[in-house]
């Protein structure tokens, strides 16, 4: 190798950008090519860095050394002046085939570079990978944690208060379901998983499709009024009056039949209520009344909640005779007990947390008001057209048992 | 699953690209990225863009039950909605006077709207409810098919600069009044209006696009307006006004507009011009105006061509033109007036580049006209003509002429299309 080849190898009469990407590695570009970036322009004309290797500019740490050399492809190409739209067209088209990570990660470099050209294209592309894709697939590309609950999925949207207790509770409550839940698949009850599963996308999806056939109306987001009338409600129908006598923990833990009813009941066409089907058996809406928590929300009251969930997670956790016992010395307090239907070939379900009565073939828990509120939530859980059979079953169950006494 | 690594790395990216994604996609889809994750749950009820059609629920033929499911979308999307709404677009012929537009006009009222569009089929018109004149901070409204009416404590649109009506129904002395209380107005576009009187005052005015039957247009002031597009129609008594017009209507048209880049006009608009024309010297000239199209330019009237002549005559910078012949051809062909276009002073056309004639049907005035371009156009590149009908002859003789023509431009090429 000569040196006259060696010399005719670097272009004189050029001028090179240096460029220290968060790393610590340093490039050198050309400067037209740099300059093309808002970013690097200013700093260069402002600082006046960049003309050497040791001034080196350094670039926002979003900017690793593949990416950037993605984006400087980028610039070369579009600042020359010559070029036709379509031929910037063309070449963005092939620039963008990438796998979505590096995508994603030039869109998230362009953006810190101020590149608005090439964060638009980026966008648009990334629109495109979303667009029609269900969202598992859409998961699945970029890699999402699915940490959504099955029930947070259907609960209607909220909009978000910063209230600390709200979100305290919802974590409480979140974690309580994922127990039953955990429970529910130890006893093999594949089929029904999946049901629920699908139900969870649908039923978000009716409320995008503003209601399948089993919705009871259109539920708008909390406010008070609503909260209020569903409070007064109860001084309507008999079977409802047994939620008046509860005390305000019970309310909101048991809501969810109660709201079920209240809902078909109350039709409120005017409010505009969206509801997530009721028909969903497995894990029914927990309404969470902001209106409700907001207002009598306190320490105490926390604290009750508190030691209602933690009795809850023992029992599930406790064998049905102990649950028995249980339920049997807890007698004439309203306590809520876990259902489940059992025996005559009728299947598992956890109908709701809260409201849960546990039939056994001739043993049937009665007190009261024990009995009045599962007749109820068993009505409630009849007009899902799936349970009815076993609903009925357990309502002639009920019957009979009263016969009997 | 994978390595710790490989985590999730699009919900990181800051929340404007997030945005500029999720305002690429169908506001449906928006919506459903709340069931990805956690932390998408609320992304797109910060979205400041939401454009709703009847493709956000499903396709079903009951038209009442595609408006219901649309009206609870809607309704449910504005209320989880969070912050400021700067775009908000409605396009769909499904909603039949539906008392839920005007709760979600009221609700954007107060939400910082910049751009409102409704487009709302062929239903019934939409009454819009006054609260839309409460928005302070509109920059952009379309409606389509509304009827306006502007209560007398109206004070204008201060911000407004793009208004589009297309089909509306609102009272000719409101129309005026709320273009010239609109003191950022940069474009304008105004169709299918009923026989209308109108006087524009824009000062800012750019772009003016006027469709429909117009009795009378005055651009009264408009210095800045750089394109013009206006297709005027004619019934039976507009024609009976134009006769009785006696004010030169080439002057109020186009008399103040000294920064025109581009015209267009069509149907009867040339016609319109010629009214009240008389053969004045224009004193001004449009330095910027490089493109001209006038279609169904009427050749048989002598008014009319000199509206075009005198309009390209006074463009010295003019670089295209598009001239379309009315396609009624006449039964009778008038002889030429030879003497008109020696009469024409030794005009050169320095920058014309391009001509194209469509609609020729070889009336003596149109190869006239075509002989008057080619002679005085040195740097022409391209003279395209189009004849209509499909009379061989006709066109035979045409294309004879047309070779005998002396062209001042040795580089332009004569483009004869056969259909």
């Amino acid at each position: 190798m000569s040196e006259g080849v060696m010399a005719v190898v670097k272009p004189e009469m050029k001028s090179y950008i240096w460029l220290q990407t968060a790393d610590g590695s340093i490039q050198q570009v050309e400067e037209e090519v740099a300059m093309f970036c808002p970013m690097i322009c200013r700093e260069i004309l402002q600082t006046g860095m960049g003309s050497s290797k040791n001034y080196a500019i350094s670039l926002p740490q979003r900017v690793n050394p593949a990416i950037l050399g993605l984006i400087l492809d980028y610039c070369r190409f579009h600042q020359v002046p010559g070029r036709s739209n379509k031929e910037r067209k063309t070449f963005d088209e092939k620039f963008i085939r990438m796998d979505t990570k590096r995508l994603c990660e030039l869109t998230s470099a362009a953006d810190s570079l101020q590149l608005k050209p090439l964060v638009d294209l980026t966008s648009r592309a990334l629109a495109r990978i979303i667009e029609g894709k269900t969202p598992e697939e859409i998961r699945e590309t970029f890699h999402l944690p699915d940490d959504l609950t099955e029930e947070e999925k259907l609960e209607p949207l909220r909009n978000i208060t910063d209230d600390p207790r709200i979100r305290l509770l919802n974590r409480l409550y979140a974690r309580k379901r994922k127990e039953l839940k955990e429970r529910e698949k130890l006893k093999n009850v594949e089929v029904e998983e999946e049901r629920v599963d699908e139900r969870s996308v649908e039923d978000l999806l009716t409320f995008i499709n503003g209601g399948g056939e089993d919705s009871k109306g259109v539920r708008a987001n909390k406010n008070k009024k609503k909260n209020r009338r569903r409070k007064d409600h109860p001084k309507d129908s008999s079977s409802n009056s047994v939620y008046g006598n509860h005390n305000k923990e019970l309310d909101v833990l048991s809501s969810s039949c109660h709201d079920g009813e209240v809902n078909n009941m109350a039709s409120p066409s005017k409010n505009s209520k969206l509801q997530d089907s009721t028909s969903v058996t497995f894990s029914p809406k927990l309404e969470f009344d902001d209106g409700d928590i907001d207002d009598d929300i306190d320490p105490a009251m926390k604290e009750e909640l508190d030691r209602e969930v933690e009795d809850f997670a023992r029992r599930l956790n406790s064998d049905w005779p102990e649950r028995m016992q249980e339920i049997l010395s807890l007698g004439q307090e309203r306590r809520l007990v876990p259902i489940s239907m059992n025996g005559n070939g009728s299947t598992h379900r956890y109908t709701s947390m809260s409201c849960i009565v546990w039939i056994g073939d001739n043993n049937l828990m009665v007190n009261d008001s024990f009995v009045r509120m599962s007749s109820s939530s068993f009505e409630w859980i009849a007009r899902d057209a799936s349970m009815r059979f076993a609903a009925e079953e357990a309502v002639e169950e009920l019957a009979m048992s009263f016969g009997a006494r | 699953m994978g390595d710790p690594l490989d985590m999730d790395f699009v919900s990181d990216l800051p929340q404007s690209i997030i945005e500029s994604i999720l305002t690429r996609l169908p506001i449906r889809d928006a919506v459903r990225t709340s069931i990805l994750s956690s932390k998408w749950r609320y992304k797109w009820s910060t979205l400041t863009q939401l454009v709703f059609d009847e493709k956000c629920v499903p396709l079903s033929t009951d038209r009442g039950l595609v408006e219901k499911s649309l009206v609870h979308f809607i309704t449910r999307a504005l209320f989880l909605h969070q912050g400021p709404i700067h775009k908000f677009q409605l396009s769909t012929s499904y909603l039949q006077s539906c008392p839920d537009i005007d709760q979600w006009v009221l609700f954007l009222s107060r939400n910082d709207i910049k751009e409102l569009v409704l487009q709302l089929g062929e239903c019934e018109w939409f009454r819009v409810p006054s609260c839309l004149f409460n928005c302070k901070k509109l920059t952009r409204m379309e409606l389509f098919r509304c009827e306006l009416d502007p209560p007398p404590s109206f004070t204008g649109f201060l911000c407004l600069k793009s208004l589009n009506l297309h089909q509306v129904i609102v009272a000719p002395e409101a129309i005026e009044s709320l273009i010239s209380s609109c003191p950022l107005l940069e474009s304008l576009a105004l169709s299918y209006f009923d026989s209308l009187v109108l006087n524009i005052c824009a000062p800012n005015l750019k772009y003016l696009c006027l469709e429909g039957e117009f009795k009378d247009i005055c651009l009264e002031n408009t210095p800045l307006l750089v394109a013009i597009s206006v297709a005027m129609y004619m019934i039976d008594d507009i024609a009976e006004h134009f006769e009785q017009s006696s004010s030169c209507n080439f002057i109020k048209f186009l008399g103040g507009v000294p920064c025109l880049e581009r015209l267009s006009g069509h149907i009867y608009f040339t016609k319109y011009l010629s009214i009240g024309h008389d053969l004045e010297r224009l004193t001004i000239t449009y330095r910027h105006l490089k493109v001209i199209e006038l279609y169904q330019v009427g050749f048989e009237d002598m008014k009319e061509i000199l509206v075009v002549l005198r309009l390209i005559m006074s463009s010295p910078n003019l670089e295209e033109l598009h001239i379309s012949g009315s396609s009624n051809t006449l039964g009778e062909i008038e002889a030429a007036d030879v003497d008109l276009w020696e009469k024409l002073s030794k005009y050169t056309f320095q920058r014309l580049k391009l001509v194209k004639m469509t609609e020729m049907s070889g009336v003596p005035h149109e190869m006239e006209f075509i002989k008057f371009l080619l002679s005085r156009s040195p740097e022409l590149e391209i003279m395209s003509i189009m004849p209509c009908g499909c009379d061989i002859d006709r066109r035979l003789n045409m294309l004879i002429e047309l070779v005998r023509f002396k062209r001042a431009s040795a580089q332009a090429e004569i483009i004869f299309i056969k259909d």
